[in-house]
């Protein structure tokens, strides 16, 4: 996308500004978004992103710039703008290019570049529409959403590593509203992967809409949750997000490296039960938070984070790697050519246990089922998480007795990791967007069922 | 000053192909400086351009959005539009406005030199992480950030509007986490103000410092309802998050619940709120919405009655009324509406009344984007702050959860303060507001 001279001027001139390490990430984003009311389209919009990021490193100081304006003298402009308060005399010399192709894990069958597929979307969406609507007659609106993006990345470093990937993403939604006078709720279900709208081949659009129906239909008939701390089941797939946010956040090295993780200081420590073994996995076929390489160019891996209760592996970048001395994973990612990459999640998850969901629900006096999760936050340096459940119950003498609304569960990482006492068989992995220092990327959450004995569960009854 | 010509050139090659358009354009450029350890860790600066074209063919709607602006890539743009435009379900009510006017927002208002130094930023982003690092039981200030933003949108229709709109934004944020043996508390605050030479870092410190402190000995409250007051932004957040209510475009696609409520009690009787983008002291000013509508005050609740929702020029004629001036359109969204600048009137109940008996003061509520419900008013969120009596700090309290429905928390406001305070974004301005009877778990 970048010729290959300008690459190279371009970062000669950032050297000879006294950097230690150069790099360019060169972006071109094409996406597609089409959304549907009921039946019908609502829009369609696609888009072309184009810019390029220059990072320029002294020491630990990142100065980070970017612009979509390609011309060597506006890249030139953006450097001396960057090293106007740092230059001096040169320290390194540029090492020449060596393109290197890393193995493509993720290939895609119908490309965006190749193949718009509207007619097939706008079929599809339809499809998910009239099967949620047939499920129930209370279900008087759906809206659908279908993305399709690929992304062109080439990075070129000071240190000769020239590289491209191309990564084609495509994510379908559905969400149903479901009406009885005044009252209101909702449901919605998403699949996703690192592929092309073949996609849709291996998804049925029915069952899509139909979920998302029963959801809302549930949520229609919820009474207000109880309050207080009790035990909690929570479901498989993207019940994950309560390891995402209570510990995956805290072992990415843009948190350990400043010390605002509690976790920092414990590599190697036992942090949580012993039925818990975490990994963070970018190499799972088409899955939607792989990546073949990260946004500084290095192939990406499989990272045990947790081995049977104990700290094994922090998420490390490679400014992580150059402050801690831990090992880069291939972890550097971020949204677009507008951050400067940062060690990120890609597809998180809690691994099997030998525990079944029944019993779990079973072992409860007094507790929620939390069958569905939504989003959350952590505060890195505390711990300290909430998170929404979507679709919840509340469970008393080991039966679930009604559905609950407007739960939501808060504790703090290294607490709910050592209240972990059942896991499952049944790992799911869920599509989510995960917001942080470099933007949102996609990334996946998962886990078996588990129970965790002892939380806070926020509810308004 | 961009050059239209190559886009005035696009809007015509949109009409000979039988379109009407309208092109926006936006231009930002930052300066942006992040403080570790005393040093500087991060300094990021851009410069960027972003089209986004709407065509409307045979009543037919297409977007496209592109950052490239060479000729292939603007004829790229318009063809993507067009494609789109065809499988868009036909909307008569949408309509590029017959607005033909030129527009332009006050430069010596909006966007006044700054005339502080890069090198003077830089000291500013230093003492700012260094000082606040450097007090009494503060680990580390993690997050903190210096910026300067100008963002410049212009606005052109096929229909000759042409329409230019720019701002400066100077703020500093920070973050600190306080720690004592193994108890840690982070908090954290921000200010933002035109010209970088009205930032004000040691007000910030002080705000910041006392809350992280604070919060180091906070504990649960017992599981129970209290009465709740909301800081001015844990107000501003939660009542965001619930502004759907007002949307006339929500209205239409039948997921408003405020759809049926026109002229009816949707809050306590003393409770009017208003949309003030006219209101130049504050950073959602505008000039014109995303239409070219001129943008002008707008009550929305009155005495406690829902006078009006917000309306782009497409929702007004699905209702048969007027725009209000509240569409909202990015270069990569599509048509839609929002407030500019929500004001709440003042009420008459002073300090004291405020703070009368035992109450929780919530300074800080997580989860606003997972732990509320904009349709059924349900919300959920972790939260921390005081317990207070008397207008007294008791107690400081976290790792408890505050849970209640928005709608009904709003007709049962007890009380309304008689000030009206900023949050530190400017961008929404209102009194402090007492609510009874809220459900709080510890």
């Amino acid at each position: 996308m970048l010729p290959k001279h300008t690459a190279q001027s371009v970062l000669d001139h950032a050297l000879a500004q006294g950097a230690d390490f150069a790099d360019l990430f060169i972006e071109r984003h094409q996406s597609q978004n089409l959304r549907t009311l009921l039946d019908q389209v609502e829009n369609v919009q696609s888009g072309l992103d184009f810019g390029i990021g220059i990072r320029l490193v002294y020491g630990n100081k990142v100065l980070y710039g970017y612009t979509n304006d390609d011309r060597p003298e506006a890249l030139n402009a953006v450097i001396d703008q960057l090293a106007a308060k740092d230059r001096r005399d040169p320290v390194t010399t540029a090492t020449a290019f060596d393109f290197r192709e890393f193995p493509n894990r993720h290939p895609a069958r119908i490309a965006l570049s190749q193949d718009l597929s509207l007619a097939e979307k706008v079929d599809f969406l339809r499809r998910a529409d009239r099967a949620a609507r047939a499920h129930n007659e209370a279900i008087g609106r759906t809206i659908g959403n279908c993305l399709q993006r690929e992304q062109d990345v080439e990075i070129f470093t000071t240190e000769g590593l020239h590289t491209r990937d191309s990564r084609h993403y495509c994510r379908i939604a559905v969400t149903a509203v479901a009406m009885d006078g005044s009252r209101q709720a909702t449901g919605s279900d998403n699949v996703g992967g690192l592929l092309g709208w073949e996609l849709h081949s291996q998804q049925d659009p029915d069952r899509l809409g139909e979920e998302a129906a029963r959801q809302a239909m549930v949520n229609l008939g919820a009474k207000a949750c109880p309050s207080g701390h009790m035990p909690v089941v929570i479901g498989n797939g993207f019940g994950g997000v309560i390891f995402h946010e209570a510990c995956g956040h805290l072992l990415e090295t843009t948190s350990v490296a400043r010390k605002a993780s509690v976790f920092h200081d414990k590599l190697g420590e036992m942090i949580a039960s012993p039925v818990v073994s975490a990994v963070d996995d970018g190499t799972l076929d088409n899955v939607w938070g792989s990546i073949n390489i990260d946004d500084e160019g290095m192939e990406t891996r499989k990272t045990q984070l947790i081995k049977d209760g104990q700290l094994t592996s922090f998420l490390v970048d490679r400014m992580g790697a150059q402050q801690t001395g831990y090992e880069r994973t291939g972890s550097g990612r971020r949204e677009s050519y507008r951050f400067a990459p940062a060690s990120r999640m890609r597809n998180t998850f809690i691994e099997p246990g030998n525990d079944d969901l029944d019993d779990m629900v079973a072992s409860m006096d007094r507790g929620i089922y939390a069958a569905r999760m939504g989003g959350g936050s952590v505060q890195p340096g505390t711990g300290e998480f909430n998170f929404a459940v979507t679709e919840g119950y509340y469970v008393e003498n080991g039966k679930v007795q009604y559905p609950v609304k407007a739960a939501t569960l808060i504790s703090t990482g290294p607490a709910v990791l050592r209240e972990i006492s059942m896991v499952g068989r049944d790992l799911a992995l869920a599509c989510g967007m995960c917001g942080s220092v470099s933007g949102a990327v996609p990334v996946t959450v998962g886990q078996p069922a588990l129970k965790v004995d002892n939380i806070l569960v926020g509810g308004n009854a | 000053m961009t050059d239209t010509r190559p886009y005035d050139t696009l809007l015509e090659k949109a009409r000979d192909r039988g379109a009407e358009a309208d092109l926006i354009i936006d231009h930002q450029q930052s300066l942006s400086l992040k403080a570790r350890d005393g040093e500087l860790e991060e300094q990021a600066v851009s410069d960027t351009r972003t089209l986004g074209l709407r065509v409307i063919k045979d009543e037919r709607v297409g977007l496209a959005y592109s950052e490239a602006r060479d000729e292939a890539a603007l004829d790229q743009l318009l063809n993507q539009a067009l494609v789109n435009a065809e499988f868009s379900k036909p909307d008569p009510e949408q309509q590029i406005p017959d607005n033909a006017q030129t527009l332009t927002s006050d430069d010596a208002l909006l966007c006044p030199e700054s005339h502080l130094t890069p090198e003077a930023r830089i000291d500013l982003a230093l003492y700012l992480e260094r000082t606040l690092a450097g007090r009494d039981r503060i680990r580390n200030v993690p997050y903190n950030g210096v910026s300067e933003r100008i963002g410049e949108r212009q606005l052109l229709s096929t229909r000759g509007l042409n329409a230019r709109h720019r701002s400066r934004t100077n703020s500093l944020f920070a973050y600190a986490l306080a720690a004592d043996g193994d108890i840690t508390a982070m908090a954290g605050h921000g200010q933002t103000a035109r010209t970088g030479e009205a930032l004000n870092a040691d007000d910030l410190i002080e705000r910041v410092y006392a809350d992280a402190i604070d919060l180091l000995a906070g504990k649960p409250v017992p599981s129970r309802h209290y009465d709740v007051i909301f800081d001015t932004e844990a107000q501003a957040g939660l009542l965001s998050a619930f502004m759907s209510a007002l949307s006339a475009k929500a209205a239409k696609d039948g997921v408003n619940p405020w759809r049926d409520q026109l002229g009816q009690a949707v809050a306590s009787a003393d409770f009017n709120l208003t949309d003030e983008p006219d209101n130049t002291d504050g950073f959602g000013y505008r000039l014109f919405d995303a239409e070219g509508t001129a943008c002008r005050t707008t009550p929305l609740i009155v005495n406690g009655e829902l006078r009006t929702l917000l309306h782009n020029s497409a929702t007004a004629r699905h209702f048969g009324l007027e725009t209000t001036g509240h569409a909202q359109r990015g270069p990569k969204s599509s048509l839609g509406v929002g407030a500019h600048q929500l004001t709440v009137t003042p009420g008459r109940a002073t300090s004291a009344d405020l703070t009368s008996g035992e109450y929780l003061l919530l300074t800080d509520l997580d989860g606003l984007h997972s732990g509320t419900n904009a349709l059924t008013g349900d919300f959920s969120l972790g939260a921390s702050g005081y317990l207070c009596r008397d207008g007294k700090r008791i107690q400081a309290v976290r790792g408890i959860t505050v849970a209640a429905n928005f709608f009904e928390l709003l007709k049962r406001i007890a009380v309304i303060g008689d000030t009206a305070q900023w949050n530190w974004r400017r961008s929404v301005r209102m009194p402090t507001l007492r609510f009874s009877d809220v459900a709080i778990s510890g």
